[in-house]
């Protein structure tokens, strides 16, 4: 089991000796049991840092964020980064150093096991306690949760409240790490694929009926694009908005513009731009779920990549976010590449 | 008044270095296929984005044809290696999301296959016409 002190201490000890800028982690949250997100830069705040199951998020966004803010700065502190990661965060690196997005030398890696367990479904614990207000949740000994309500603890089989990627998940324990916080454990998931066994099985007509349902409620606040840290293009082609017309502009130019999706949210336009998401995170997905939670609409934007995750691995056998020296899947081919598709 | 047969509308992305030129090479030597062919030249299939595709069908083409070299014979060497694997994710993904199969197709067609590129047109033609127009990913604006 991951011990916070000696989380704590690592991360008092890397301040202390200057190492690193921040410390990206987790911390206690203003409302209710979600923890938030916390940049520590001074070594008395570290006692702030928290570890628990419900540390959903996947914090390697704020490293895209700080990669562009490092581009902006004159005088850039060249120091690392430090940030606390579980197994999944840490592939999410590992895709973003594959694209020399960032550099190995950027960051200086906390990595957490998750062991037997991983981190929770919020909808799926307070549907679990009916009614009873969870104040703090804590791994057990084995595979169980120890949720603290007002009316006292309750133990809880992990399995029961785990967030649905984690009962599909291929790495319970950081990838790549400085240090490792926790123990590695083997853990044997027979499918990670399962969640898509009922959409995969449907007719044609009934798996139309199925996305069309969903994505026509799409309401395109981007803020699965937001949340992703595999979507870090500085323009993206569903925003018509990053061409800056001024009095320069030709009409040569306007013209050769191309708008690809409209912005309002009907049906046709939002397929374009959910087909285009998942086409362009194909290979890079990680699975960490954050697109899924952070829909206003609960669409299950990730059934979509686990679908190509799946395709992946079984078109081309790769896996993304295990190896960084590794080619990106699609900067690569095989010559033995299935082309039983093709006339 | 008889009721007009439906002409599905094809968009096919064809190599300029070779299906572009194995649809020239039909042209010229006056083979006869349908005229439901948008034909685009690209420099290479491996240029042609997914958003290429989504776009077609979003602008209300029936089906999607993506034609390059045969496997060595890229101009670029290996463009048509990258597409192949991009262009089976994105049938895969239409397909998960219910699109008919039979609606977008890929093909290598050198310059000098004319007649299989008027054959692979005729078929996919014939298998378009019964599924009738495409108004799933068709913009309803």
């Amino acid at each position: 089991m991951v011990n916070l002190e000696d989380l704590k201490k690592e991360a008092k000890q890397i301040l202390k000796d200057e190492k690193v800028k921040y410390i990206i982690g987790y911390k206690k949250g203003v409302n209710g049991l979600m923890p938030v997100p916390a940049f520590i830069k001074n070594p008395e705040d570290v006692d702030k840092l928290v570890w628990d199951p419900t540390c959903v998020y996947n914090l390697t966004l704020f490293i895209v964020d700080e990669k562009r803010r490092k581009a902006r700065e004159k005088n850039p502190d060249e120091r690392p980064v430090a940030i606390v990661v579980k197994g999944c965060d840490s592939r999410a690196l590992i895709v973003l150093l594959q694209e020399k997005f960032i550099d190995r030398k950027d960051v200086y890696i906390l990595g957490v096991s998750c062991e037997n367990t991983g981190v929770l479904d919020e909808k799926k614990l307070i549907k679990k306690l009916k009614g009873k207000k969870a104040e703090k949740v804590e791994f057990d000994e084995k595979d169980n949760f120890v949720v603290f309500t007002q009316e006292g603890k309750v133990k809880i089989p992990a399995e029961e409240i785990l967030a649905e990627r984690c009962l599909e998940c291929k790495a319970n324990s950081p990838v790549i790490y400085d240090v490792l916080l926790g123990e590695k454990v083997e853990r044997n998931i027979n499918n990670p694929f399962k969640s898509l066994e009922i959409t995969e099985d449907l007719s044609e007509e009934k798996k139309w009926a199925f996305w069309k349902e969903h994505l026509d409620k799409c309401i395109r606040c981007y803020a699965c694009r937001s949340v992703c840290p595999m979507c870090y293009c500085d323009e993206c082609v569903v925003d018509t908005i990053s061409f800056a017309v001024t009095a320069d502009t030709s009409a040569e130019e306007k013209a050769q513009k191309i708008k690809w999706v409209e912005k309002s949210p009907v049906s046709s336009e939002n397929f374009v731009y959910h087909l285009v998401r998942a086409i362009h995170l194909a290979g890079r997905c990680i699975d960490c779920g954050e697109c899924e939670r952070v829909c206003p609409m609960d669409i299950p934007l990730r059934l979509l990549n686990k679908k190509l995750e799946k395709e992946v691995k079984e078109l081309f056998d790769y896996d993304a976010g295990f190896d960084p020296d590794l080619p990106s899947l699609i900067s690569c081919f095989k010559d033995e590449d299935p082309e039983d598709f093709i006339r | 008044m008889m009721a007009e047969e439906f002409e599905p509308k094809i968009v096919a992305f064809l190599c300029k270095w070779c299906s572009s030129a194995g649809s020239d090479l039909a042209g010229v030597s006056r083979m006869e296929y349908p005229s439901n062919v948008l034909p685009i030249t690209v420099m290479c299939s491996g240029s042609v984005s997914p958003l290429y595709i989504l776009s077609a069908f979003n602008r209300g083409a029936d089906g999607v044809l993506v034609s390059g070299c045969h496997p060595g014979d890229c101009h670029y060497i290996k463009g048509n290696y990258y597409a192949r694997r991009r262009i089976a994710l994105i049938n895969k993904l239409l397909e998960y999301i219910g699109l008919e199969p039979q609606r977008f197709q890929m093909s290598w067609v050198s310059a000098a296959e004319g007649t299989k590129y008027t054959q692979i047109i005729k078929d996919f033609v014939k298998e378009l016409k019964p599924l009738g127009p495409q108004t799933k990913l068709r913009k309803d604006l």
